[in-house]
Formats: C-alpha cells, sequence, structure tokens
C-alpha cells in the first residue's frame, strides 16, 4: 500500500529517504545524497511538481492526512535538492563546504 | 513590475567624494583593543535590532537574547498591559540569570536560585522570608533596558540617556521601513552562522555588489545584466550613521526552474496585497552598526552581524513573511526562497574567513575601497569617528 496520495505511489520509493519532516534534515539530506541519487530524485519529482502541489493545495494543511503529510515532505525536500543539481551541478560539493556551519533554525514549514 | 529604472546609471566617485579615498587602515578590523573600545563607543552607543513583535505576539510571551559585545543577556517580554519591555535577565537578588529557554510564554519569571519571582511588567512579586532583608520591593524591579520598535523589529539601547529610536534611524528611513513587508510580518524563517571574522569585516560581505560575480557566479547568476555585470547599484544615500543603496539587477532574469516554480507560487499573495508596488521594494536599508534589511516585495531579508571578539562574529538571517503558510504552494515556495538565500550566504562564510586570516596576519597596513565600496568606507569611518571621540573622552 502506497504511503503517498492515490496516483503517486511511483514515488513511495523515496518516502524512507526523502520525506523529512524539518528543514535541518532535508539540508543534512542534501549533503548527504550522492550526486547520482540527487539527479534521479529530482528527474523523479519534477514532472509532476506543478500537480502534487496543485492536489494538496486542495486541503487546508492542518487537515492533510499522512499521505499528504508524507507527499508535502517529500515537495519540501525538492528545493533542497534542485537547487544542488538545477544551480551548482558537478560544483555542489564545493559548495557545500559551508553549509554544515549555517544551520536553519526555523522554517516557515516546521511550525 | 520590477520597480527599477529601465537603464543603469552607476554611482559615480563624485557622489561618495565626501566619504574620502584613503586606504583604510586594517587594523581595527582584527585588533583587539580597537575591539575592545567599539563595545562601548559603537554598540553601548547604538540602538541594535533584536528581534520582531511577531515573537512576542500575547501577554507573557517573551524572548531571551544575548548581546556578548556588552556581556548582556536580555529579556524582551510582552507585558499583561501589552506594553513591551526589555529587562536584563539577572535577579536582582544576587544576580542570578532567571531564563535559560529562548523563548516561550510565563505570568510570572521566577529565578531558581531563592526563587524571587518577578511580574511581565519586572516588579518583584514575592520572594521567600523577604522581611529578612532590609529593602523594599519597589526597589528590587528587574533592571529594565530601553527597548522600541519600528516597522515590527525590535530595537534595544544599553547606554546612558538612547535618543528616541526614531530620532536615531531618522523618520525618512522610519517611514520608508514601515511600508515594508516586515512591519507586517507574522512569522520568520532564519539561519544563524558562527563566523572567524571581524563584525565590520563580516557586514562589509554584504554591503559591496563587487564581489557577486566571483563567489556567486551560479546562485547570484540571474541577477546580473549585460549592462551592470558586476551588479553595482544604481543608488547610495547616506543618512548620518545609516544608509541606503538601490539594487538593480537584471530586468529579464532566468531563474533556475525550481525558484522559478516557487517565486510563480509567491506572486499572487503578493500581488494581491499590493506588496509589488511599494516604493521601496528594491532597497537596502544598512542601520548602524550593524544591521541590514533588503527590501522585497516578497518577502523582507533581515540580516543583523552580532560581534562576538575581535575576530569572531554571529550572523542571525531571517526571512520574514506576511501570514503563515497559507496552503502547500506557499509552503514549498517559502522553502524554495529560504534555500536559495541560505546557498548565497553560505558561498560567502570562507571567503569572510579567508580575508580574516589575510587581515590578522598583520601582512597589510591598509586595504582599499573602490567607489562602489562607498558604504563600507561609510561605516568604518563612523565607526572609526566614534572610536576616537571616545578615546579622546576617556583620555
Amino acid at each position: 500500500m502506497s504511503g503517498l496520495p492515490a496516483g503517486f505511489a511511483e514515488w513511495d520509493v523515496w518516502l524512507a529517504e526523502c520525506a523529512l519532516p524539518t528543514a535541518p534534515q532535508r539540508n543534512d539530506l542534501r549533503a548527504s545524497m550522492p550526486e547520482d541519487r540527487r539527479i534521479a530524485f529530482h528527474a523523479a519529482i519534477t514532472p509532476r511538481l506543478a500537480e502534487a502541489l496543485a492536489l494538496l493545495d486542495a486541503t487546508p494543511l492542518a487537515e492533510h492526512d499522512a499521505a499528504q503529510t508524507n507527499l508535502m515532505r517529500l515537495l519540501l525536500a525538492y528545493p533542497h535538492i534542485a537547487q544542488a543539481v538545477e544551480v551548482h551541478g558537478p560544483d555542489e560539493a564545493k559548495h557545500a563546504r559551508a553549509r554544515p556551519r549555517v544551520p536553519f533554525t526555523r522554517a516557515t514549514a516546521d511550525l | 513590475m520590477s520597480g527599477q529604472a529601465d537603464s543603469f546609471t552607476p554611482v559615480a566617485a563624485k557622489d561618495v567624494a565626501f566619504l574620502g579615498t584613503r586606504p583604510i587602515p586594517a587594523g581595527p578590523y582584527y585588533d583587539a583593543a580597537w575591539f575592545e573600545d567599539e563595545r562601548e563607543a559603537v554598540f553601548r552607543a547604538s540602538w541594535q535590532c533584536i528581534g520582531h513583535v511577531c515573537e512576542v505576539p500575547d501577554a507573557g510571551s517573551f524572548v531571551r537574547r544575548e548581546l556578548e559585545v556588552l556581556s548582556a543577556s536580555l529579556l524582551i517580554v510582552r507585558g499583561r498591559d501589552g506594553a513591551l519591555r526589555a529587562f536584563h535577565n539577572v535577579c536582582t537578588h544576587r544576580g542570578t540569570q532567571l531564563v535559560e529557554e529562548a523563548a516561550g510564554k510565563r505570568s510570572r519569571f521566577s529565578c531558581p536560585y531563592h526563587m524571587w519571582t518577578f511580574g511581565t511588567d519586572g516588579a518583584l512579586v514575592s520572594a521567600p522570608d523577604f522581611e529578612q532583608f532590609s529593602i523594599a520591593k519597589e526597589d528590587c524591579a528587574l533592571k529594565q533596558v530601553a527597548v522600541d520598535v519600528c516597522a515590527g523589529l525590535i530595537f534595544v539601547h544599553l547606554g546612558k540617556s538612547p535618543p528616541p529610536l526614531r530620532d536615531w534611524i531618522g523618520e525618512e528611513l522610519a517611514a520608508a521601513m514601515e511600508t515594508l513587508p516586515v512591519a507586517r510580518a507574522t512569522t520568520f524563517s532564519e539561519y544563524v552562522y558562527e563566523i572567524d571574522a571581524n563584525w565590520k569585516l563580516t557586514y562589509d560581505n554584504f554591503q559591496e555588489n563587487y564581489h557577486l560575480r566571483f563567489i556567486h557566479p551560479r546562485s547570484g547568476g540571474p541577477a546580473f545584466a549585460d549592462a551592470n555585470p558586476f551588479g553595482y547599484p544604481a543608488e547610495f544615500a547616506f543618512h548620518g550613521p545609516h544608509r541606503t543603496q538601490t539594487i538593480w539587477t537584471n530586468p529579464a532574469p532566468v531563474p533556475a526552474p525550481h525558484q522559478a516554480a516557487a517565486f510563480a507560487r509567491l506572486a499572487p499573495r503578493a500581488m494581491a496585497e499590493g506588496l509589488l508596488a511599494t516604493p521601496h521594494a528594491r532597497k537596502y536599508f544598512a542601520l548602524f552598526p550593524s544591521f541590514f534589511m533588503l527590501g522585497s516585495p516578497l518577502q523582507n531579508f533581515v540580516h543583523v552581524v552580532y560581534p562576538l571578539s575581535a575576530t569572531k562574529s554571529r550572523g542571525v538571517i531571517r526571512l520574514y513573511w506576511v501570514g503563515d503558510d497559507a496552503n502547500a504552494s506557499e509552503r514549498f515556495a517559502r522553502e524554495a526562497v529560504m534555500v536559495t538565500a541560505h546557498d548565497v550566504h553560505c558561498e560567502d562564510v570562507n571567503v569572510i574567513e579567508a580575508g580574516q586570516r589575510g587581515l590578522s596576519s598583520g601582512a597589510l597596513s591598509h586595504i582599499h575601497m573602490q567607489t562602489q565600496e562607498a558604504l563600507c568606507r561609510h561605516l568604518f569611518n563612523t565607526v572609526e569617528e566614534m572610536v576616537e571621540d571616545y578615546r579622546a573622552a576617556e583620555a
């Protein structure tokens, strides 16, 4: 049984690794994920990003069920990974040096 | 809708000639004795931003803030009467720090040592065996610190006889800041850093765009345009110890796809609330000594550099938002904006520290600043004047 809303079962393979509840954890994910995994995650989410957000927008955030919460968390990981893939590409490792020293201490998604 | 002129004209040298062109002495960027004088001459004599009213919304809401440069631990409290007050986080019995939590909500503050208990107005409410003391309760209230608010931002002043905050900032700047989203913000995203660098060196990194092309070629790339390859500002203005600049960026930026997706999801609310038409939407506000804010139609980006020593600082960076995340799209977009801003800052940390190592080596007696680094020069001139005045008064 999928941990995601109907129609998004193809993303189940990313749930355990990427559906993380806090911004610091999503930032750590970016740092720990091998480049090929980052690229694969980005490639999986990108084509259906708008569709997934539209689905979630139909339900108030406070009323999200477990599957919708999982989907939201996957989508929140996406900008972290997309920044590495789309902006830094092969320079991501070089760029990552200082990132652990600049921790996220508050994100609106985590409140 | 971009809120900027169609063409770019850089600030001319004559526009900032009054600041001088001399080389800047390097010592004040690492010298411990100079820093000791800055504590009193600059930081005790200035209003400093330490938070936002959205952090203390209700009676009893409080935040604890450390101002290491003045060895101060402060409690900012919303009283039962609705008033905002700031106190030293110090029990008036024997000096024990009252509160360890960074933030919370209480109707009373009790010292863990001997249970002296204070109200949200700072008054001593009760103390066990108080009749054994030879003092009156009225003389035992928490020590208050000057506090005031501008554009929703909380400022404190730990000096004697502080000027009114609005006089310190100046009416023109204060009024402009109050038109921005930060004045109505109800929440924020935040990231922090500690850096092995002097507070001025750290802060200066965010006062000049000369480095953008070299340190942020990818993360900042979309902002550059052929007409303005260095991302230089279109205007500088100086307001006493404070300063502003107006950023001129690529009028047709091509952001990364995920960034475009985020901005598209933030724009509707911004348009509906008229934020895109805010006259100061692209302005950079630098309030002396170490606060700056970038106006933005979507949110305000506030960065304060807090000195820890001559060669160590802490930066607190916040993105202020109006309203909670309205839906999944807005939640996603705010996360994306936070990640984008964070990336740019992470690129700065190493190069600032490399600068500090070079300066601290003593290899240079002076450093050099060009026209487009005029805000850095203005900061140094202001600090130097205050320290020299302080030293003369002490002598």
